[in-house]
């Protein structure tokens, strides 16, 4: 099983161009790009998947995601003939998930006819809030009708697999207005919502703005209010800022929190492959004449044996409802788990964790000041 | 043996920053005692820290030669003072060596604070006074009117006094005209049994202490046994000499009026503190010189290292800063929040501050330092007294029957329009207004008594910043009254920090609790957990205050694979822990702890 797993492979494909930068994005992305551009771009990702069928190997992927960026401006066409490519390089499993993130109002019938053509099988769809100026405060091009539009659209389609994207701690929001937003959004009956605190990040214009943003207990009391009602309507939180129906978790993201191997294809993505972690160059034109010229593209890497990888492994299970099997723990890394436990221990009476049958695991109070739990536990 | 009448000595005294330095540095020069090139500028003070904060902190004295207009040679002796209120006993000492004084008044500023003070010092030791008149050289001079002022509110005639400018050399010779024709010379038997005032010693790693003393009456000579008449010490001199602004010139003896130094390779200034007298210890004196006191510190304070580790280096440096300085005392303590550190007592709070600085630059250590305490006198009801220089050793409220705490006299000069916002703010420090006096139409001095404790913290800070800087202060410890005091604990959930903990006034301590809870709820992060912060007399919590428990810190999207750059972000954070100081079970920055520290009043 274990060996089944690790011959399975992810990839994530980064398609770094918007039509326009949200106020609070720091993801690497630009606004200035014409059809030229973005073919060039569409052969340098396909040069770079032949990197990894040198010599011959053939890896199956269970999970494909194209993300952004706004992967909606590459085009339907492109993004159908990326899919084809990936799946004339790799083997793809019966199951596998293939994701591609929409904007709203980029969404239109032509490009979920060809994504469903090319079997793509699951839609990210950024909608934020349901509240449409604290749509404009972000920056977002679209307004809520639209976003409800899409969804319609897109299941019109036959994609049923909808993912939905909300954020709280915003300019101007009340924890009524983000329990609006939360209900809107589970009224449009997605496979899966993802929750998201607003995090000033330095470099963008809304940090520049400095805007009022609710306090932290604000913000800790809309997460905790968010995980309750979503739990009610039947979503299953299953990592800090995700939920899901039964059965549809993003198989892609798991691999991110379960130190399996992904390559990322593309401008700024990251790989954690051949026990390695490692980035592109965060430049389309470097990106572009490297990979064409057949120079390297790597920006950042570190290489680190998985069995060294047990704090990077605590860090990212303990952002998971799953947690941490101790058993699991020692066979992965062949070393106990009793240190870390016993410091994670400290935390249940505090109710921040919960123990059971050998799995430790944060509460949604302890997902909220996970940090600080995860620098305890590791020792940094 | 030299001529005593053509012997004078004398000491400069000044308000801080009329000049004093400048002058010596002027006459030194004009006595050709130091050539241009060595010349550098303020040469006395030889502390960096001297020279930056423009202060005289240790007495220093130079042997000059002056060819005077009458064609005689004199041998002028120089005793420079320190020149702050924390060092009033050894300014007073370093004048009695002397058998005059210049009194630099700033053309422009007239008479302040210092003036009067230094005036009275001078004054009390019978020191003839010679009056001059400063930055003559600035737009702003009025000598005119300094000297009316002078005339005026000290009494002195001034009207002949010299008119200068100690920057720019104008009119130096009429001071050293002055010194021969004014100051008197210094009478005393040459043959009669040895007496001799200590102003000043220092410790050379070479030859031991340095001892610096005016001969009173008798001589002193290399191979004579002294004594020390107040510590007891003896020792056989070794070398005696002429102190020289360069360094120090062997002779074979000093004789009754003569300034100068022996070393009799003493290892400790303790043996040799400022008033003492030397005698000889075959011959003594039938009595000491009058004016002895032992150094008293009226100010403590833990001082501990940042990192506990340095404490060696915290120790060895105090025992090298007290070889120069006997009136640095400490003590080894330990706190469960700051380790192990010292408790330490200083003169006043220059004193300390100025210990403090030497600390951190001259053996580069980072120090914590508690808030400064006063020695309080407790009568327990066993009928034990005890000094409490800490509040960790407060006795318990029970067993005391009367608690003392130090009032000083304090003088405050200002002028008139100020006196509606000093008199409020004595009030609030518990001050007991004495008397008002108007100096002149632009100057009242304010008399009160004040508790000690009231002053130390920030009192001069508070009087300069409501006066606009006019004000000067001027206090001297009086005596010790009964007073209602409790010593107040802070606690941190549910825990003493007992470097937390004060001792004040009953109406006082809400107050200050109060604010310590203030800050303390403005500085500790968010923790796990509430933590509740209180303030307590014995079991009684007084001022209470919580920072609410930590409920956000995470990293929302952990996306797009990128790992590296979460794992570097938490990094970031261990950073900032480290420089986490823990308080029983809370974590706090050792800066903010700090901040708390430097609790100021406003």
């Amino acid at each position: 099983m274990k060996n089944n797993i690790d011959k399975h492979l992810g990839i994530y494909v980064h398609i770094p161009f918007c039509r326009k930068k949200c106020d609070y994005c720091d993801f690497y992305s630009v606004c200035a790009y014409d059809d030229n551009l973005l073919d060039r771009y569409l052969k340098a990702l396909v040069k770079q998947l032949d990197d990894y069928t040198l010599g011959g190997s053939r890896y199956t992927v269970d999970t494909l995601y194209i993300g952004g960026g706004t992967p909606s401006v590459f085009g339907g066409k492109r993004l159908a003939a990326l899919v084809k490519e990936v799946g004339k390089r790799f083997d793809f499993t019966r199951d596998v998930e293939i994701t591609v993130e929409v904007n709203p109002e980029s969404a239109d019938k032509a490009l979920f006819k060809q994504l469903k053509k090319a079997g793509v099988n699951r839609i990210s769809m950024g909608v934020q809030s349901s509240c449409d100026s604290q749509l404009a405060a972000l920056g977002r091009l679209h307004d809520f009708k639209t976003a409800e539009n899409a969804v319609l659209l897109c299941r019109k389609y036959c994609i049923n697999n909808i993912s939905l994207d909300l954020m709280y701690g915003l300019e101007g929001q009340s924890m009524d207005s983000w329990l609006e937003s939360v209900e809107a959004i589970a009224a449009l009956d997605p496979m899966h919502i993802s929750c998201y605190a607003l995090t000033l990040e330095e470099h963008t214009p809304m940090y520049r703005r400095d805007p009022v943003l609710p306090d932290d207990d604000t913000v800790a009391d809309m997460y905790l209010a968010a995980v309750d009602k979503l739990g009610a309507l039947g979503y299953e939180q299953y990592e800090i800022s995700n939920f899901s129906r039964r059965g549809y978790r993003s198989a892609h993201n798991s691999r991110y929190w379960d130190l399996r191997p992904y390559i990322g294809i593309g401008a700024a993505a990251h790989s954690f492959f051949g026990d390695k972690r490692y980035s592109t160059v965060r430049d389309i034109d470097r990106y572009i004449n490297g990979i064409l010229s057949g120079d390297s593209v790597v920006d950042e890497a570190d290489d680190v044996a998985v069995k060294n990888r047990s704090g990077e492994y605590i860090m990212l299970r303990l952002r998971t409802s799953d947690g941490i099997d101790e058993a699991e723990f020692s066979r992965r890394f062949g070393s106990e788990f009793d240190n870390y436990a016993e410091k994670l221990k400290k935390y249940i009476p505090t109710g921040h964790a919960e123990c059971g049958g050998g799995v430790y695991r944060l509460t949604p109070k302890g997902f909220f000041i996970s940090n600080t739990i995860i620098c305890d536990v590791l020792d940094i | 043996m030299m001529d005593q009448s053509k012997i004078r000595n004398f000491s400069i005294i000044a308000h801080i920053d009329h000049g004093k330095s400048t002058l010596a540095d002027r006459l030194l020069e004009k006595c050709e005692a130091v050539s241009q090139r060595e010349m550098t500028s303020q040469l006395l003070d030889n502390m960096d820290l001297e020279k930056e904060r423009g202060i005289t902190i240790k007495a220093r004295a130079v042997r000059l030669d002056y060819k005077a207009q009458d064609g005689e040679t004199y041998e002028f002796n120089l005793i420079d003072t320190p020149g702050h209120v924390d060092f009033n006993y050894e300014v007073s000492r370093s004048l009695a060596a002397c058998e005059g004084a210049i009194l630099v008044v700033d053309a422009a500023q007239g008479v302040e604070a210092q003036t009067l003070a230094n005036t009275y010092l001078a004054l009390e030791n019978n020191l003839e006074i010679l009056p001059v008149f400063n930055k003559i050289d600035l737009p702003a001079a009025d000598p005119q009117k300094a000297k009316q002022e002078v005339e005026d509110i000290i009494g002195l005639p001034a009207m002949d006094a010299p008119e200068i400018s100690a920057k720019q050399g104008i009119n130096i010779e009429a001071v050293l005209e002055d010194i021969v024709a004014n100051v008197p010379a210094p009478e005393g038997d040459p043959n009669a049994p040895l007496k001799a005032l200590i102003f000043d010693s220092q410790y050379d790693p070479y030859v031991g202490v340095i001892v610096y003393f005016r001969v009173m009456e008798g001589t002193l000579r290399p191979g004579m046994k002294v004594k020390m008449m107040a510590s007891g010490a003896s020792y056989e001199v070794l070398e005696c000499g002429y102190l020289r602004p360069l360094g120090i010139e062997p002779c074979q003896e000093l004789s009754a009026g003569e300034v100068g130094y022996f070393t009799a390779s003493i290892k400790t200034v303790k043996d040799t503190s400022v008033g003492d007298t030397i005698t000889e210890a075959d011959r003594p004196a039938s009595e000491a010189l009058p004016g002895y006191r032992p150094s008293q510190s009226m100010v403590y304070c833990g001082v501990y290292t940042e990192d506990g580790s340095k404490y060696p280096d915290l120790r060895d440096a105090l025992e090298k800063l007290q070889l120069n300085d006997a009136s640095l005392v400490f003590e080894p303590e330990s706190s469960a929040a700051l380790g192990f550190g010292f408790r330490c007592g200083f003169l006043g709070m220059l004193h300390m501050e100025v210990i403090q600085e030497r600390l951190e630059r001259e053996f580069n250590l980072n120090l914590i330092t508690t808030l400064p305490s006063v020695i309080y006198e407790v009568d327990k009801t066993d009928g034990t007294l005890v000094l409490v220089d800490n509040p960790h050793n407060y006795p318990d409220p029970a067993h005391i029957a009367e608690a003392r705490e130090p009032y000083a006299k304090v003088s405050i000069i200002s002028p008139p329009d100020y006196v509606g916002n000093i008199m409020p703010m004595c009030q609030e420090r518990r001050g007991e207004f004495k008397d008002m006096q108007y100096l002149d139409t632009h100057l009242v001095e304010l008399h009160y008594r004040m508790p000690l404790n009231e002053i130390i913290y920030d009192f001069f800070d508070a009087l300069k910043a409501r006066t606009k800087g006019y004000a000067s202060l001027d206090y001297a410890m009086e005596e010790y009254r009964s007073s209602d005091l409790v010593k107040v604990d802070m606690l941190l959930n549910g825990e003493q920090v007992d470097a937390l903990s004060f001792i004040a006034h009953r109406e006082k301590a809400y107050g200050r609790a109060r604010r310590i809870c203030e800050k303390l709820k403005e500085n500790i992060p968010r923790q796990m957990f509430e933590v509740p912060i209180q303030a307590a007399i014995g079991g009684k919590v007084i001022a209470r205050e919580t920072v609410k428990a930590m409920r956000k810190d995470v990293l929302a999207k952990c996306y797009g694979g990128d790992i590296t750059r979460k794992k570097k972000l938490l990094e970031k954070q261990k950073e900032g822990k480290k420089k986490m100081r823990s308080l029983g079970t809370v974590q706090m920055p050792t800066e903010a702890f700090m901040a708390v520290l430097r609790l100021d009043e406003e």
